[in-house]
C-alpha cells in the first residue's frame, strides 16, 4: 500500500543529489527561490507555449496530437508527475521532456523521461516504449527507448527515496561538488564549500 | 564457448550493437572518465571484481571476512570446479593458436591432425585446490566433463579454421589466428583507476567488436551482469575506446552434453552505476573494517560458512 507519493521531480533530485530529498521530507526548510530561478520557471512555461505552433517535424513524426502538462499519478508506483508534453499517435504515445539546455543527455534527465513512460503507461493502460528529451535552445528532440533495465533501475531508486525519507538518513554530499555551489540548500548542509 | 552462433551475431550485430550505439551511455559513466565522480574512488581499497560483482553472500560479510579478518579458505566444490573448465577452454585455445603458428598455413593439414589428437587438460596441470581423492565420483565426473568441453571446442576450431583457409589463399599464419581465433583468453587488465585491483582477468575479449565475456558454470544470477560491465570499465579506463556489450556464457553438462545458453547484453547507465555503487559500498566496508552482520539465509556451500554460523 501506497502511504505517500513520490513525485517524478522528487526522482531526477535524487539523482542529483539525495539532500535534496532530506531537505524536502525529513528535514524540510524554506529554500530560497532565487529571481533567477523564477525567471527560468516563466521562461521554460513560455518556451513550451511557443513549442505548441511548431511541427512535429523534430519528433520525425508526420501526425500526432500534442497535449500539454497532464498530471500523472500512479497508485501501484506511488508517483505522480506533471508531464510538459505527450504526443498521441496511432502508433502510440509519447512522453516529450522540455529542457533549457545545450549540455548532453544527464542521466537525471533519462531517469526522469523513464518515470514519465511509466506513468503515461498507467494513464492510458498501453505500454510506451520510449519519449523524447526536447532540447528547447536548439529546438532539436532526442529519442530515449526505455529499457527494462531502466524500468527496474527507477524502480530501485523510487524504493531508496522512500528508505531514505522511512530511515530519516542524512546522506552524503554528492561527489561533484560543483553541484554544490549554484545549490538553494546549500546553506543548510554545512559541510559543503 | 567464445565464439557466437548465426543467430547470436544476428542479436549482436542487427540488434544489440545499433541499440547500444543509439542509446548511448552517459559520458561521466564512460571508464575514461575515472578521475571524476562517480568513477573515481573514494577508498584506498583496490578490489577484484568478483569481489564487488559478488553478491553470493548477501550481505557482503566474505568480503569482510576476507579483507580485514585475513580468514583464507579453501574454494567450494563449484569453485574448484569452474576453475578447471575455464582452464581446460584456455588450455585449447592457446593450444590451438601456437599450432597454427608452429605449423605455418602451408601445413594446414597438421594442424588439423595435432589438434584433433590434442588431449584434453591434463589433471597434473589442473590448479592445485582440486584433492583427487576426496570425492572420487565427483573427480571423474569432472574428468568425463573436461574431455566433452574438449571435444566440442576442438571441433569448432577446426571448422572454423578451415572456413577460414578456404576462403582466403594468401591467409598467412597471423591473419589466420586473428580470423579464426578472435578471442584473447584470460585477458590481464589493471583495474587500479578505478579502485580496483591491478591484476584482473577477464575470461575472455572478442574481437574486432569488443565484447567482454564471461563463462559460468553455475545457475544464473541478476548479479553476473556486474562482472562484464566491471571489465568494460577497466578496458574504457585503460584503452579509451567504448566498450558496450558483456555477454555471460552458462554452460551446463547434462549426462555427457554440454548445453550452452548466452546472455548477450548492453553494459548500460543503469549497470555502470550500480557498479560503482557497490564498488564504493564494498570498499567502505574495507576501509572502516565495518562488519556487515551474518545474513538471514545463507548457501551452505560457502566457503566461510564454518565462519559465521
Amino acid at each position: 500500500m501506497v502511504v505517500f507519493y513520490l513525485t517524478v521531480t522528487d526522482l531526477k533530485q535524487f539523482f542529483y543529489c539525495p539532500r535534496i530529498i532530506y531537505f524536502t521530507y525529513v528535514l524540510p526548510v524554506e529554500r530560497k527561490v532565487t529571481a533567477k530561478m523564477q525567471e527560468g520557471a516563466l521562461a521554460h512555461l513560455e518556451a513550451v507555449r511557443l513549442e505548441g505552433r511548431r511541427s512535429l517535424k523534430a519528433f520525425k513524426l508526420e501526425e500526432g496530437q500534442r497535449i500539454f502538462r497532464t498530471p500523472l499519478v500512479s497508485d501501484r508506483l506511488g508517483l505522480a508527475g506533471i508531464l510538459d508534453m505527450h504526443i498521441v499517435t496511432p502508433a502510440g504515445c509519447f512522453p516529450v521532456e522540455f529542457k533549457d539546455t545545450n549540455r548532453p543527455l544527464s542521466v537525471n534527465h533519462k531517469y526522469q523521461l523513464a518515470a514519465y513512460v511509466l506513468l503515461l503507461e498507467e494513464h492510458y493502460g498501453k505500454p510506451v516504449r520510449g519519449g523524447f528529451i526536447y532540447y528547447l535552445p536548439r529546438k532539436t528532440a532526442r529519442y530515449i527507448e526505455v529499457t527494462p533495465g531502466m524500468r527496474v533501475h527507477v524502480k530501485d531508486k523510487l524504493k531508496k527515496i522512500r528508505s531514505l525519507i522511512e530511515r530519516q538518513i542524512f546522506p552524503e554530499a554528492p561527489r561533484r561538488r560543483g553541484r554544490c555551489v549554484d545549490c538553494e540548500y546549500k546553506n543548510f548542509c554545512g559541510d559543503v564549500g | 564457448m567464445y565464439f557466437f552462433t548465426d543467430e547470436e551475431k544476428k542479436n549482436l550485430y542487427r540488434g544489440l550493437l545499433p541499440k547500444a550505439r543509439e542509446m548511448g551511455v552517459a559520458d561521466e559513466l564512460r571508464g575514461w572518465n575515472w578521475p571524476f565522480p562517480p568513477l573515481s574512488p573514494i577508498y584506498d581499497i583496490l578490489l577484484a571484481i568478483y569481489e564487488v560483482a559478488g553478491a553470493y553472500c548477501p550481505t557482503g560479510r566474505d568480503l569482510y571476512l576476507r579483507r580485514v579478518k585475513g580468514i583464507k579458505t579453501r574454494p567450494n566444490l563449484a569453485m574448484q570446479k569452474g576453475t578447471v573448465l575455464h582452464g581446460a577452454l584456455v588450455h585449447l585455445i592457446v593450444a590451438a593458436k601456437r599450432i597454427i603458428y608452429e605449423e605455418g598455413v602451408a601445413n594446414y593439414q597438421k594442424i588439423v591432425t595435432r589438434l584433433n589428437e590434442l588431449p584434453p587438460y591434463p589433471p597434473e596441470c589442473w590448479p592445485g585446490e582440486v584433492d583427487t581423492g576426496e570425492d572420487p565420483e565427483n573427480y571423474a565426473r569432472l574428468l568425463r566433463n573436461v574431455k566433452v568441453l574438449t571435444d566440442f571446442e576442438k571441433s569448432r576450431l577446426i571448422a572454423r579454421i578451415q572456413e577460414i583457409l578456404v576462403k582466403q589463399p594468401y591467409i598467412g599464419e597471423d591473419s589466420l589466428v586473428s580470423l579464426a581465433i578472435p578471442v584473447v583468453v584470460e585477458q590481464k587488465l589493471d583495474g587500479s583507476f578505478l579502485g580496483l585491483s591491478p591484476n584482473l582477468s577477464t575470461d575472455a575479449v572478442t574481437y574486432p567488436e569488443p565484447v567482454i565475456v564471461d563463462l559460468k558454470f553455475g545457475r544464473p544470477q541478476p548479479f553476473h551482469r556486474l562482472n562484464t560491465t566491471g571489465y568494460a570499465l577497466v578496458m574504457e579506463s585503460l584503452y579509451e575506446f567504448p566498450v558496450n556489450l558483456g555477454c555471460l556464457v552458462y554452460a551446463e553438462f547434462k549426462d555427457d552434453r554440454l548445453l550452452v545458453r548466452k546472455d548477450l547484453h548492453i553494459i548500460s547507465d543503469e549497470l555502470r552505476q550500480r557498479f560503482c555503487e557497490i564498488r564504493d559500498e564494498k570498499a567502505r566496508l574495507v576501509a572502516e573494517e565495518i562488519d556487515p552482520g551474518v545474513p538471514e539465509n545463507c548457501p551452505a556451500s560457502c566457503p566461510y560458512f564454518p565462519f559465521c554460523r
